[in-house]
Formats: C-alpha cells, sequence, structure tokens
C-alpha cells in the first residue's frame, strides 16, 4: 500500500485529537503501523521502547528541570529580576524591559518557556500595573517574553533536536545566543517607544551605591549562567553535566547562601522535577515507536523526494516549512512537535542543503511563537489563569510581540549566519 | 469499600513513588556531581556513574508515569475540549480507556521482556546489574498506570469525592 502511512497518521491525529496522552497517540500510531504494515515482532517494539530511555544525553532534561524547580521555589528569581530592573528600570518602559531580561537571564539557567512564565510573570506582571502600566500590555509582554526560556540556551527544545538529529548540542546552545538577543532587543525597543507614547512614568536612576548593592545580593544568582556556559564552552564539563553542576549549584545557593530553601522543600521540589521530566521523556519513547515505523516504511525519504519534486528552491522550502510549522505550533506542544516532526524533515534538510543547526534554531524559534497563540498557546493560558482574564484578551495582547517574532524569525531564516556565526567561530561548524 | 481500598493503594504507591524517585534522583545528582569534580579536578573517572545514571533517568521516567497519571500532568493536546468543551468529559474517559489499554500492553510485553532477560542471564556492562530489574520496571510502570488510572476515573464518576489536586505545568 503506497500511501499506507495516512491511515497511520490519521489515526495518530485522532488520537491526539481525543486528547489521548500525546506519548500513547505516538506508541500506539508506531504500534498499528508496525503490525498492519510489517512484519516486526512486538516484542522488539517494546525493546526499542524501553532502549530509547537507556540514554546518557536524557539526563541534561531531569537536571535543568530540576535547576529551573530549586529556582522558582528559592529566591534566585527575585534576585535577577532586581538586577535588571537596576540596570535598565530607569528609561522609559524600563520596567518592561527589565522583566524581559529577567526571562533572558532566567532562559539563561533553565530550558523551559512554562516555568519562565510562571517564575517571572507572576512576579512582573503585577508589579508592571502597579507602576502604572497598562494591563494588556503588561500581560502582553509578559506572556510573550517567556519564550527566551527555550530559545536562549539551555534548551529543553534544543536538547531533544540534538538527540534527534546527532548534531552537536554545545554547538546547537550556541545559536541560540544571538536570536535571544534579538528577541530582547525587539521587545525593548517596542517597550521603550509604547511608554514613551503612553507616557508611564520612568524610575529614578540608582545610584552607584544602590547598583553595587543590588549587584552584591544577586551575585550568586547571576554567577549560575557563568558556572553553566564557563563550565561547557571551556570544557571543563559536558552540556549534559552543566545541568548535574547547575542543579547542585542552585541548592547550595538556595540552601546555604540565600537560606530560602528549607531541606524540607527538597523532597517535594526533587520529586515533582522527577514527574515532570518523565512526562517529557516518555514522549521521546512514544517518538521512538513512531520513528521505528517511519523508518521500516522509508516514510521520510518518499516525503523527501515528494517535496524536492514540487519545491526545488531552499527560499521558498523555508518560507512553506516555517508557515507550516507557525499552525502545527498553533496545536501541538514544542516537545511533541520537534520529536514527531524533525525525523521527517532530515532527509529533506539534506536535499536543499540546509544547516542542521540552523534549522534547529528555526525550529525552537519557530514552534516558540506557538506558546502565544491561540487556540492552544499554553502560555497565554498560564497569565490568564494569574490575572483572571479570559483567552481572547491575552491573544490581543500578545499580537504586536508575534508581529516582532515574525520578523525575527524572517531575519533568521534568510540570514543563516545570524545563527550560525558563533557555532563556526567555535568550531562547531567546518 | 472501593473508594477505602482506591485511597489506601493511593497511599501506598503515593509513599513509594515519591520516596524512591527522591532517592533515585539523589543519588544519579550527586554520583555525577563527584564524577565531574574527581574528572577535573583529580583527572580520574570513575566511570560507573554515568551507566548508573542512565538505569536512573529509566527508572525516574517509566515511573514517574504513574506518578504523572495520578496528577493529571500527562502532556494531552486539548485543542478539541477547548473548542467544544461539550466533548470534555467523553473524551476524558477515551483518554482513559487508551491509559487502560496502554497499561496492560506494557504489562504484559514487559513482563515477557523480563522474564526473557531471566533466561539468557544478561547483565550491564560496568555495575554487573542483572538487566531483568530494569526491564521489571516495564510492568511496574504498567501496573502502577493501571491502578492509578482506576483512581481517577472513580474521581471523574464520583465527583464529589475528588480531591482539589493542583496541576503540575508540564511543558507544552
Amino acid at each position: 500500500m503506497e500511501h499506507s502511512y495516512l491511515i497511520i497518521v490519521f489515526l495518530l491525529l485522532g488520537m491526539m485529537a481525543a486528547t489521548v496522552p500525546v506519548f500513547m497517540s505516538l506508541f500506539f500510531g508506531g504500534v498499528l503501523g508496525i503490525l498492519f504494515f510489517s512484519h516486526y515482532p512486538m516484542m522488539l517494539v517494546v525493546q526499542s521502547f524501553f532502549r530509547s530511555m537507556d540514554k546518557f544525553a536524557l539526563v541534561v532534561v531531569l537536571f535543568f528541570i530540576l535547576c529551573g524547580n530549586i529556582m522558582t521555589a528559592g529566591s534566585i528569581v527575585k534576585k535577577l529580576i532586581k538586577v535588571a530592573n537596576a540596570v535598565v528600570g530607569f528609561l522609559p518602559g524600563g520596567l518592561a524591559m527589565a522583566g524581559t531580561i529577567a526571562c533572558g537571564l532566567f532562559g539563561a539557567i533553565s530550558g523551559s518557556t512554562v516555568a519562565t512564565v510562571v517564575a517571572i510573570g507572576g512576579f512582573m506582571i503585577p508589579a508592571l500595573i502597579e507602576n502604572g502600566y497598562e494591563e494588556k500590555f503588561s500581560l502582553g509582554v509578559m506572556t510573550s517574553a517567556p519564550v527566551l526560556g527555550i530559545i536562549i540556551p539551555p534548551s529543553i527544545s534544543m536538547i531533544l533536536y540534538s538527540m534527534v538529529t546527532n548534531v552537536s548540542l554545545e554547538g546547537l546552545f550556541l545559536t541560540g545566543f544571538v536570536p535571544g538577543i534579538m528577541v530582547i532587543i525587539g521587545f525593548s525597543l517596542y517597550s521603550y517607544f509604547h511608554a514613551k507614547n503612553k507616557h508611564y512614568v520612568t524610575q529614578p536612576v540608582p545610584t552607584f551605591k544602590e547598583l553595587v548593592a543590588v549587584f552584591k545580593e544577586g551575585f550568586w544568582s547571576l554567577m549560575l549562567p557563568v558556572v553553566i556556559f564557563g563550565g561547557i564552552y571551556s570544557g571543563a564539563f559536558t552540556a549534559n553535566e552543566a545541568a548535574v553542576v547547575a542543579s547542585v549549584y542552585a541548592f547550595i545557593v538556595e540552601i546555604f547562601i540565600h537560606k530560602d530553601m528549607k531541606f524540607n522543600d527538597v523532597k517535594k521540589v526533587v520529586v515533582s522535577s522527577a514527574v515532570t521530566s518523565a512526562t517529557l521523556l516518555i514522549i521521546v519513547a512514544g517518538a521512538t515507536t513512531f520513528g521505528r515505523y517511519l523508518t521500516l516504511q522509508n516514510i521520510p525519504a518518499q516525503l523527501a523526494d515528494a517535496v524536492t519534486a514540487h519545491i526545488h528552491s531552499p527560499w521558498v522550502f523555508l518560507l512553506a516549512v516555517n508557515l507550516m510549522l507557525l499552525v502545527v505550533g498553533m496545536f501541538m506542544d514544542v516537545i511533541s512537535a520537534t520529536l514527531l516532526l524533525t525525523p521527517v524533515f532530515i532527509p529533506m534538510l539534506y536535499a536543499f542543503n540546509i544547516d542542521l543547526m540552523h534549522f534547529g534554531l528555526l525550529m525552537t524559534v519557530n514552534l516558540g511563537i506557538g506558546y502565544i497563540t491561540p487556540p492552544l498557546g499554553v502560555s497565554l493560558y498560564i497569565t490568564g489563569a494569574m490575572t483572571n482574564r479570559d483567552l481572547i484578551y491575552v491573544s490581543k495582547s500578545v499580537l504586536p510581540f508575534i508581529l516582532i517574532q515574525l520578523v525575527i524569525l524572517a531575519i533568521l531564516s534568510y540570514v543563516p549566519v545570524l545563527v550560525l556565526y558563533l557555532p563556526k567561530v567555535m568550531g562547531y561548524i567546518q | 469499600m472501593i473508594e477505602k481500598t482506591l485511597k489506601t493503594i493511593d497511599k501506598v504507591l503515593t509513599f513509594f513513588e515519591d520516596w524512591t524517585l527522591f532517592t533515585t534522583t539523589m543519588i544519579a545528582l550527586f554520583t555525577l556531581f563527584i564524577e565531574v569534580v574527581l574528572r577535573y579536578g583529580f583527572n580520574k573517572s570513575l566511570g560507573w556513574p554515568e551507566e548508573l545514571v542512565r538505569e536512573v533517568i529509566m527508572y525516574t521516567t517509566f515511573i514517574g508515569c504513574s506518578a504523572a497519571v495520578k496528577n493529571r500532568s500527562m502532556v494531552v493536546i486539548d485543542a478539541l475540549p477547548q473548542v467544544v468543551p461539550r466533548l470534555k468529559r467523553p473524551l476524558t474517559f477515551v483518554s482513559h480507556a487508551f491509559t487502560l489499554f496502554f497499561s496492560v500492553f506494557i504489562f504484559y510485553y514487559g513482563w515477557l521482556n523480563a522474564a526473557m532477560q531471566v533466561r539468557t542471564h544478561q547483565k550491564t556492562i560496568i555495575l554487573e546489574i542483572p538487566i531483568v530489574f530494569l526491564f521489571a520496571f516495564l510492568p511496574m510502570m504498567g501496573a502502577g498506570m493501571f491502578l492509578r488510572t482506576l483512581h481517577v476515573i472513580w474521581e471523574d464518576l464520583h465527583p464529589a469525592v475528588k480531591e482539589e489536586k493542583p496541576k503540575q505545568p508540564t511543558d507544552k
């Protein structure tokens, strides 16, 4: 059956639409495909499901989630916000800029957008409104800026992309810095002009003494990204081990230095991190089963042939893929979409000579926009719940920020040097 | 009677999951940290922490799924019930049915795989842990998820007895 895979894709989408957990939909999709269209023994299917977890690289997911949860439970987040506010808070729109920069700093430690929305948005939205910022603008900026959680490394979606494609994780992490800074600049410029236009009251310029005091208080929190990236790129430890070092560091800082976490809280934080990690990693296992079916049927190569027969230019291909991913991001979470679609795209990337690292970053930025696009933008729901606002109100508030991100995505798609410059300089790309 | 039994099972499972997840994660964290310190500071490597950590990841993922069923924190795409709220309840039960089927499936094939490891006496390379123990995570996962799903079905059928549980945010 030449198009038998369409039946399986239809079943897969049907299960997902019926709110069957994503990992189970992928698992059963793969099992049914293998059962009906190949002669692969079921024992081996379950073995590959099991063996997909036997990878050292997965440790990074568990421990970056743990690190993010420790910071949220303790006071590292508050101190990062204070530092950011001291640096730019006196400018027009400064408090919104501080929120954006704090998301960037938090993103440089955690790898998750959801964690960033909860951790930073929870503090910043009331603070912005109290300081006279419009509610709609406050919600918009603090719902959108947490996308930096997955753009600025470490990033859980980049980790999973690197596992599927076998590109260097350290190299892939480097692709995120310039786009992350572009998002911070874009959002900050918009905040500046919005604040000027609305005549918001600015905060007083901090004195040198105040600045020193804030930096002193935030020193241990600011050292966390330094430990992570200093360790990785000095060769002291790998990206996987960086997650472990960061978690131990965060524990020590919160328990012994800030003293904002009790030993009793440790068990709660560790167990909740292990469960959150399980809900993500089990999707890897489900995607492995589905991937086995795709490989047995040679479907990625067939799709690549079909696409290259109709599209001849890499520019048009990138445009089509970007549009497709934007639609996918509206309905599917970034982890599932990355694990499901990356194996399908790989042969096409080779056909169009598009760098795997470049595409990994584009996929992350693109699917990141899905966090703030209805009907299923998770960040919209979290902010809505935090502020008692409905989905339509929050969706309208993020519109200018979606436009900014789309412009940045277009620039990154067609100016790959912005993405690949750092990995090239650091020797991760020949 | 049923409620009491389910609550007892829930208590036992929660105690087991919480303590084993906590202990294994902390062991993995500190052994790997010590490995980094030894390698960077003393130019010495133990080797075995990497294998241990891989086993911990398997354990936390498969057993963590059982806890995730209890917390209702599995990643799902809930577009349809958002658009058509009337479908929310029937779809919840469809999802539960799939979870029960998956639990039985993974228990059965996990058991067969573990039994095969008993016959072949395979061990891990460095720590020489019999692989049957690792494959046993699958039937454990199946059993845990099955019992947890029965509990959440009971809660959904009897909303009055449903306890208030904060839903854990998962990374969309």
